[in-house]
């Protein structure tokens, strides 16, 4: 007995467990799911125009993420949704609420849709109306004689305005007919009207005055002849050329408004709208936004500088990136270029800056990474940095000949070892290396020139061997925004792509504007070493800068 | 008749026409902060030194939260700035703690040593501090007063003396009408 209760409850452990497995299994996929639901309808913060799920941005991950731990933690979607809203505002939503002042946004349409309806039966109606009018009042021949055969002149009989009485008051309305007749043809003469418009009209006017003249016919004939007549003013030509200016200022307001409206259209379309500097820039109205805004000049230099690029003319390229970055100082390509340059002429720091620059705005941008893991991997010998951007750059590369290039970098990557070896930017760490291998000193300004320092400016110090009498440096070092007085090192961790930092070096110093080491800008800083060449090992090689570029 | 008309056509195109004015003026990446003057969501924050640094702890002094990361170029602007703003203030009951997002550890630090960052900073590892209020830019700071309430925003690079005295009116819970815009780039 003991034991069938055993068995039964092992069974029944058995069978619970293998529901709750089942339960584990089936709830792993309805958890993606339901992620996915909620990230759907969230806005991704970062790309904007994609929602959180389809968003491949690290924020939209993270944001995945906090909706799915949410929806562990047994939030309710609405819950969850509620929590982004309070952080972002219903902006957040992709799918604005229906209630509140968002319902608005799903209201409004309809409404208009509705007004419009209404507006297009309602001019419709009043067409059917008209026609019916003409059609239905069909005018007897003799009061179309009869008014045809009204003497048109200048001066018409009008009644008594003071006359209140039926006659009186159909007396008028037939004078009145005829004054409308009359302009209608003066209109029509003076090609105001055209002749479809022309007939239409007239033929409404004549029916009305058929009715007016045939219930005056039914009056009786003593009460025609009775209300007192007085001769009408005359209608004289100031009363229609009044008319005629007053359409003419119809048609120069009119017109005046919609070339106002197209030039107001104009100007804003052509502000607002501009290439997209990356995949990633999601800004198209630049107007009054502070963005900058593309032309046809950027294009056209950046063709230039890749065309200058691709034949190795670098000063070339240099000048056409150079003037891509002052419209678009963030233009990722121009950036990436000017990192490649800067490869080629062998500064590895600047290089690296220009690429960061160029993923600081496009963080995808595929030059730019390839760039930097390249310059990471083989100046750096930052293996594990390098890894980390080479696939980022095969997340983002369609399978083909790139990718295989990529996955080939990827694969002479050492798996371990290398250490980071970025530059020593900062006068503490400096001082930690030995002495022995390496120049040392002060760098001054002149001051008379301490109003000409730049608060942005960048200090380079530039080591280049003596018996090269120029060329490429063979040690730099940067500083940003320096204060000066300011010591400095230089050593073998600021030689450029492992030249050996020994010999005969002349040092130089330049408080460059631009920050950008490749080029002069007007406002530049400079000054030498007066004791130059020096040995490796030297100390106090103190350098004042006291040279403006002009 | 055609006064009325010119007036009845005004009238509708009139607001279409302000409405497209009023779109052309807007800057649709921009994410107004919901944030101002509501509680700051408490926070535990994994200091690189080791240590955890929790907002709870800091009621009582006026707080200044700058969202960074080492590859962000106004980070880099805003860096001496924001040492220059903190030696100023350390000695008062004011604290700044930075947050870097989206960085590796190693990048992160070598920024700060850079820059010779001294006030606490630590890595958000899961972007839950950098939601929570509402980052959408890097950088991105807030001002915190001694009640724990968000007196101001402020979304790109800032500048030293800003800082100073957003701080101050943190200080007297000052709540500020609407937040600051430095230039701003794009979380990746």
């Amino acid at each position: 007995m003991k034991l069938t209760r055993a068995r039964r409850v092992l069974a029944l452990f058995l069978l619970l467990g293998s529901i709750v497995h089942r339960l584990d299994a089936a709830s792993a996929p309805d958890l993606e799911d339901q992620t996915r639901a909620i990230a759907t309808e969230l806005r991704c913060v970062v790309c904007q125009n994609l929602s959180v799920a389809d968003s491949p941005s690290e924020m939209a991950q993270q944001m995945r993420a906090i909706v799915r731990e949410q929806l562990q933690a047994g939030k309710s979607p609405d819950q969850i949704k509620d929590f982004f809203v309070s952080k972002y505002g219903e902006w957040v939503l992709l799918k604005p609420r229906t209630t509140g002042f968002s319902a608005l946004l799903w209201i409004l349409p309809y409404v208009v849709l509705g007004l419009g309806v209404i507006a297009a039966l309602w001019v419709i109606q009043r067409w059917v109306r008209k026609k019916q009018v003409i059609s239905d009042r069909p005018m007897q021949p003799a009061i179309s004689q009869q008014l045809s055969g009204e003497p048109f002149a200048d001066e018409f009989p009008q009644p008594d305005l003071d006359d209140d009485s039926p006659k009186a008051r159909l007396l008028r309305e037939r004078v009145r007919l005829q004054h409308e007749l009359a302009d209608l043809d003066f209109d029509f003469q003076a090609g105001k009207l055209s002749e479809s418009d022309y007939v239409t009209l007239k033929q409404e006017i004549e029916t009305k005055a058929a009715t007016v003249l045939q219930e005056i016919s039914s009056l009786p004939s003593d009460a025609i002849a009775k209300p007192a007549l007085k001769p009408a003013p005359a209608r004289t030509r100031p009363q229609q050329a009044t008319a005629a200016q007053f359409q003419l200022w119809k048609i120069i307001a009119g017109g005046t408004f919609l070339l106002l409206f197209g030039l107001a259209l104009g100007v804003m379309l052509t502000k607002a709208a501009r290439p997209r500097g990356s995949e990633n820039d999601t800004i198209t109205g630049d107007f009054l936004t502070g963005t900058t805004s593309g032309s046809a000049e950027v294009r056209a230099a950046l063709d230039e500088g890749r065309q200058a690029f691709e034949k190795q003319e670098f000063p070339k390229a240099i000048e056409a990136f150079k003037k891509v970055l002052a419209t678009e100082p963030n233009n990722p390509e121009a950036h990436s270029y000017m990192g490649f340059i800067l490869v080629q002429a062998g500064h590895g720091d600047g290089a690296l800056m220009a690429f960061d620059k160029a993923l600081s705005q496009a963080p995808n941008f595929p030059m730019a990474l390839w760039g930097k893991g390249m310059v990471l991997y083989q100046d750096k010998k930052d293996y594990a940095g390098a890894r980390e951007i080479f696939q980022r750059l095969l997340n983002l590369v369609p399978p083909g000949e790139e990718r295989n290039e990529v996955v080939k970098v990827l694969a002479e990557i050492p798996a371990s070892g290398g250490t980071p070896s970025r530059p020593a930017v900062t006068e503490k760490s400096a001082t930690v290396s030995s002495s022995s291998g390496q120049i040392g000193g002060k760098i001054t300004i002149d001051p008379k020139l301490n109003a000409n320092i730049d608060p942005n400016a960048a200090l380079f110090i530039i080591a280049r061997p003596a018996a090269s009498g120029g060329g490429p440096p063979l040690a730099v070092k940067k500083i940003d925004r320096p204060t000066f007085p300011i010591d400095y090192t230089l050593s073998q961790d600021n030689a450029m792509m492992g030249m050996p930092f020994t010999g005969k070096i002349n040092i130089t110093a330049r408080l460059d504007k631009d920050g950008n080491p490749v080029t002069r800008t007007p406002g530049d800083i400079s000054g030498d070493y007066k004791k130059n060449p020096v040995e490796v090992g030297a100390k106090n090689v103190d350098v004042t800068l006291d040279q403006v570029a002009r | 008749m055609p006064v009325r008309r010119v007036v009845i056509t005004l009238l509708i195109i009139g607001p279409l026409l302000a409405l497209l004015a009023y779109g052309f003026t807007r800057d649709s990446h921009y994410i107004v902060s919901p944030l101002l003057a509501k509680p700051a969501t408490p926070f535990t924050l994994k200091l690189f030194d080791g240590r955890d640094l929790s907002l709870a702890d800091l009621r009582g002094k006026a707080v200044f939260l700058n969202f960074w990361a080492s590859w962000c170029v106004p980070c880099r602007e805003e860096a001496r700035e924001l040492e220059a703003a903190w030696q100023k203030i350390k000695d008062k009951n004011m604290i700044f703690v930075g947050v870097a997002v989206q960085d590796t550890d190693q990048n992160a630090l070598e920024f700060l040593k850079e820059f010779n960052i001294s006030y606490p900073n630590g890595k958000d590892e899961t972007a839950k501090i950098a939601v929570d209020y509402g980052t959408w830019g890097i950088p991105e700071s807030f001002f915190i007063d001694p009640q724990g309430r968000i007196t101001y925003k402020h979304v790109g690079g800032i500048r030293a003396a800003l800082v100073v005295s957003k701080l101050e009116e943190a200080a007297k819970s000052i709540v500020s009408a609407q937040e600051g815009k430095g230039d701003y780039s794009a979380v990746k």
